[in-house]
């Protein structure tokens, strides 16, 4: 009702025209203005799926934030008044909560604006800095796009950089590590839990490798932190991205772990007056600070309960789906992941017709970043998965916040729809018959 | 010197007039001759910095105002090579235990220093060439600290006040990079305090 009194103000004096067609353009602007919220006849919202992409924050987070965006709003960075000083004390503070879930020093740790940035300073930065003397970086075939992209960039800043490949199960071969490591090699990075598929890699067996050939290792924990527990000693990590909004927290802050003993050098991605240790110029957003401390602090407690429950809820998941419906296949290491993260191909079906499906479950086929290309996954691609399998490929995300509901309704409306979509499928059907699919010479029309 | 000898002496004759026991820790002539004594022995402990030249009672301050006179015996001299940021190339003579960004001051070489030695700033960064930099001590963590904040850094780099030259340095050359972190774009370079 009030829709309709707003839209015909907004579009003036529409005097001289038949009602009718005042009513035709009401309506259309009225159905401009509401298609990016709910739909008109207040249809509930998708059941959220897809904790990779990221999370909602956890209130108890906003609650710790919310002072520092109304009423404490100092720069932590003045030095001469108490809105200063209250201020920095909430970021140290903050900044001692995101050091004790991965057990580092507070001062190895330097607020950024998220994962992306802290990849980027990580992997351009100290291959900067060392480029007179090393001129080598190694990476995974299955990081995230901001890792290969910056190892690109260096690529054409004449540095050498080699993308290791991984075994079927995801995982990389720590004897090729091995022999790839150079005289030359600055810095390796290998990301600790993949956003995709959900495999851990072997990191602690990663550090001591490079440890001990005098390499720094970089690995991006994004998904990882506050899900599984960190030991930057032990793990013998030298650099590591923490985001924000993947556990919990706003989303616009992040940080990143440098290592001071032995001290980790690093070409400054953004100069300025020295902040965060001249690493990473620039103010401190205090409210964003605070909300990710208060999220790791949250997420160390909830750890262990967290852990046991998305375990419980990823079994029931992949126990039921793969009961019910057959050629189902789940991409990569089956013990060697972290539990939050499924990723289900689905033989004879088409991922993206899945979703479609599937519209009152919020999923996704492949990172968010990825999502917008027509391209398969990059990451399948590079565990070997089969192209057809590749595009009919989902990826379930299950988090704090997801209940047994939800994951009963997601299994069965997901059975329910592969059947459905299988039966309509020439190629299931050629299967049902026996027929070799590899077999098949495809003719054009 | 014979100033030094009389203030010496005469707060001797003040304690023993007084009759109080000397609590050596705390006056500094006692912490300037112990890190005199240091150097000798080359030992680390208490690596005192004189944070006020006047105050500064070191046969080297005497000595290199003079330059290297002929009665210096030769193993006291260490040749110092500081590149300023014109490019140009200017040799120091310097006594063993001098301490390079003070060195600099004393030849107008426009070396920043801020804090004063204090490790509170990194003004006095310098590139030190690849033959010497690893012939000088690991730095103290708090000397890490305060390079972090160092615009342009290399691997090379080294805070000027922590380089106390040795005999073992000779020839080291020291290049100043193109800024400090006290930003002047138009040139200005603050005078020594």
């Amino acid at each position: 009702m009030m829709r309709k009194t707003v839209t015909t103000k907004l579009l003036g004096s529409m005097r001289g025209f038949p009602s009718h067609r005042v009513n035709y353009a009401v309506n259309a602007v009225a159905r401009e203005l509401i298609k990016s919220r709910e739909l008109e006849n207040d249809e509930l919202r998708p059941l959220y799926m897809d904790f990779q992409a990221t999370t909602p924050m956890d209130p108890r987070v906003l609650d710790a934030m919310l002072p520092y965006q109304v009423n404490y709003y100092g720069n932590p960075h003045s030095r001469t008044h108490a809105y200063g000083w209250e201020s920095e004390s909430a970021m140290e503070k903050a900044r001692k909560q995101v050091a004790d879930l991965i057990a580092a020093d507070p001062r190895e740790i330097v607020f950024t604006s998220g994962a992306t940035e802290s990849n980027n300073m990580s992997i351009k930065g100290v291959a900067r800095f060392y480029k007179s003397k090393k001129k080598h970086v190694i990476t995974t075939q299955t990081e995230h796009k901001c890792v290969l992209d910056s190892c690109r960039v260096l690529e054409a800043e004449g540095f050498d950089i080699t993308y290791l490949p991984v075994k079927t199960n995801g995982l990389v071969d720590l004897q090729l590590l091995e022999e790839t490591i150079r005289q030359d090699t600055s810095l390796v990075s290998v990301m600790t839990v993949n956003n995709e598929i959900g495999v851990r890699q072997p990191v602690e067996d990663i550090g001591r490798i490079c440890r001990s050939r005098n390499v720094f290792f970089h690995t991006d924990a994004a998904q990882a932190v506050g899900k599984i527990p960190i030991n930057v000693s032990d793990w013998k990590v030298d650099l590591m991205s923490i985001s924000g909004h993947k556990i919990y927290g706003p989303k616009g802050v992040g940080a990143l772990y440098v290592r001071r003993r032995p001290r980790v050098r690093m070409e400054p991605l953004q100069n300025g007056g020295g902040q965060e240790r001249g690493l990473r110029s620039g103010t401190v957003p205090t409210p964003l600070a605070v909300g990710l401390g208060a999220a790791c602090d949250i997420a160390q407690q909830e750890l262990e309960y967290d852990h046991s429950r998305v375990s419980m809820l990823a079994n029931r998941l992949v126990r039921k789906i793969m009961s019910e419906i057959p050629d189902v296949v789940m991409n990569g290491d089956p013990e060697q992941r972290y539990p939050g993260c499924i990723n289900l191909s689905f033989a004879y079906v088409e991922g993206e017709s899945l979703l479609m499906a599937l519209k009152d479950v919020a999923l996704s086929s492949g990172s968010a970043c990825t999502s917008a290309s027509l391209e398969p996954s990059y990451v399948l691609r590079a565990i070997g998965t089969d192209e057809d399998l590749a595009h009919s490929s989902i990826r379930f995300g299950i988090g704090r916040f997801s209940t047994e509901a939800e994951v009963d309704y997601t299994a069965d409306k997901c059975i329910q729809q592969v059947k459905r979509l299988r039966e309509m499928s020439p190629l299931w059907e050629m299967v049902q018959e026996g027929i070799d699919l590899k077999s098949i010479k495809w003719t054009q029309h | 010197m014979a100033v030094s000898a009389g203030v010496r002496s005469s707060v001797g004759l003040t304690l023993r007039l007084s009759r109080v026991i000397p609590d050596c820790s705390t006056c500094p002539f006692n912490r300037l001759n112990s890190y005199l004594n240091g150097i000798a022995s080359s030992s680390n402990v208490d690596r005192f910095r004189t944070s006020n030249r006047h105050l500064q009672t070191s046969k080297g301050l005497y000595h290199s105002e003079a330059g290297a006179s002929a009665e210096d015996p030769q193993e006291e001299v260490v040749n110092v090579v500081y590149i300023d940021r014109s490019g140009q190339r200017i040799p120091v003579k310097a006594k063993v235990g001098d301490n390079a960004m003070y060195l600099a001051h004393r030849h107008n070489i426009e070396l920043e220093g801020a804090c004063e030695a204090s490790l509170a700033c990194s003004t006095c960064h310098v590139y030190v060439n690849r033959d010497h930099v690893d012939k000088l001590p690991e730095p103290d963590e708090r000397e890490d600290d305060m390079l972090d904040m160092a615009p342009a850094l290399q691997e090379n780099s080294r805070l000027g006040c922590q380089i106390i030259l040795t005999q073992e340095l000779e020839g080291i050359e020291l290049t100043l990079p193109k800024v400090t972190r006290n930003f002047y774009v138009d040139g200005h370079v603050p005078k020594p305090h």
